[in-house]
């Protein structure tokens, strides 16, 4: 428990670090008006974790299916419920930038298509877990619903946007990205992933456990 | 169990649900009326000549698309909603095996979905003058599209059948999954009217290892969702 306080503090510095990093260490990019590419070091991270949760409920889910264990079903929910914060934090950074670079908030670019589509897929992972009634049941069909939504996302991020031509800049994890942005950047960026995804990691095993001593109540109230 | 053996239960379920709907025509209605309504509507207003000749390619292909993803939308999911709302579904659970009864209301959703393609696609095509210059691609297009479709609305019927609120969850949870092939689709129609062949071949590759993904998966699932 004692390391748990001080990994959290640690936590606490290192965004704080990570964001005034974000406005003085770096210099703005160059091919991004003004100081619009600061947005990356938040924007980035936030779009990463959306995903990175998806993977996580994906997970948990098959794992609920294979040992029908009630802690996956919370691990795949609790997930969820982040990236569904998440997806709705990187598509208003997103669309925030795109406002500045290409003068709208909104216009149908292939990532804020599959950005989009992943909120609306959250959204019905959601719908559906409210409209089931049964525990097991809910766990296994949302599960089932999931699993089914994480074939389709491969489609969307890898093919759609093959199919239609992107304003998008390059994903970060590709080998031009060193050309673009300088070695500070990298850095930054690096760093701010590595704190998202402790935030994340944080968050989630919170909800975890709100989530169990919730469904203890209300077993003993039953 | 065999495979000739499979394949009679699945049969049996099948003719068990084309029996039934047509006693009633509930899906049949929902599906064609839906269809027919919207397409009088975006005839009317639309009509033939309002687009100009370069836009229709693309805008009369996402037009036919959406009148054929909502159609969808509005009927399929009868086949196992009808099961659980007259209590039917244990008995079919004892009688047939679950990838039986899966194969059967997936062929039963085909049946219905190629018979509102046949009737629809023509009239749209004669009502809105949209010319396909590659009809065999298009022909294609449509039959992998249309199974793409009955794959995935089959499943996802499957799941929200054992729901409460079933007829909006029912969009709700097939638009994220079908919006992928949505846009394939299109493409694709927009490249058998325009006559490029290579943008039909490109959209048939993403349908058909989209389809073939959500059929091995579906598959796979679907006895979880139905023992449920």
């Amino acid at each position: 428990m004692r390391g748990a306080h001080i990994l959290k503090w640690l936590l606490l510095v290192w965004l704080a670090v990570v964001i005034v990093a974000a406005f003085f260490y770096v210099h703005p990019a160059e091919g991004f008006i003004g100081e619009s590419s600061r947005i990356v070091f938040f924007h980035v991270p936030m779009a990463w974790i959306s995903v990175l949760a998806f993977l996580v409920s994906c997970i948990a889910s098959v794992m609920y299916l294979k040992r029908r264990d009630p802690k996956d079903d919370i691990r795949a929910s609790v997930s969820a419920g982040l990236g569904l914060l998440f997806a709705v934090l990187a598509t208003t950074t997103g669309a925030v930038f795109a406002r500045i670079m290409w003068n709208a908030y909104w216009n149908w670019d292939p990532r804020q298509t599959s950005i989009t589509i992943l909120l609306l897929i959250y959204a019905a992972y959601l719908a559906l877990r409210g409209a089931i009634e049964d525990p097991e049941r809910r766990a296994s069909l949302s599960a089932v619903y999931a699993i089914l939504a994480f074939v389709t996302v491969p489609f969307l991020v890898f093919i759609v946007p093959r199919i239609y031509w992107s304003l998008h800049p390059d994903t970060i994890i590709n080998t031009r990205g060193a050309n673009e942005f300088d070695a500070r950047y990298t850095q930054v960026l690096m760093a701010s992933l590595a704190g998202f995804t402790g935030l994340y990691v944080w968050l989630y095993t919170i909800g975890c456990r709100i989530e169990a001593i919730r469904q203890r109540r209300r077993q003993e109230v039953l | 169990m065999t495979v000739s053996r499979l394949v009679t239960e699945a049969l049996a379920v099948m003719a068990k649900d084309l029996r039934t709907e047509f006693r009633t025509r509930v899906a049949l209605n929902a599906l064609g009326l839906f269809a027919l309504t919207v397409l009088a509507a975006v005839s009317y207003t639309v009509g033939p000549y309002r687009i100009t000749a370069e836009d229709r390619p693309f805008l009369l292909a996402v037009l036919l698309w959406i009148v054929i993803f909502f159609a969808a939308l509005a009927g399929l999911d009868r086949s196992f909603v009808k099961e659980e709302e007259s209590h039917t579904a244990p008995l079919l659970r004892l009688a047939a095996s679950p990838t039986a009864v899966w194969l059967g209301k997936l062929a039963f959703n085909l049946v219905l979905i190629y018979l509102l393609m046949a009737i629809l696609v023509p009239l749209f095509c004669i009502l809105m003058g949209y010319r396909i210059v590659l009809v065999e691609g298009f022909v294609v297009l449509l039959v992998v599209g249309g199974f793409a479709l009955a794959v995935i609305t089959t499943i996802v019927a499957a799941i929200i059948a054992r729901a409460l609120t079933r007829g909006a969850l029912f969009s709700v949870l097939s638009l994220p999954l079908l919006l992928p092939l949505l846009i394939f689709l299109i493409q694709g129609t927009t490249g058998a009217a325009e006559g490029t062949s290579e943008t039909i071949s490109n959209a048939l590759r993403a349908v058909v290892s989209m389809g073939g993904i959500m059929t091995i998966v579906s598959a796979v699932l679907f006895p979880v969702v139905w023992s449920e």
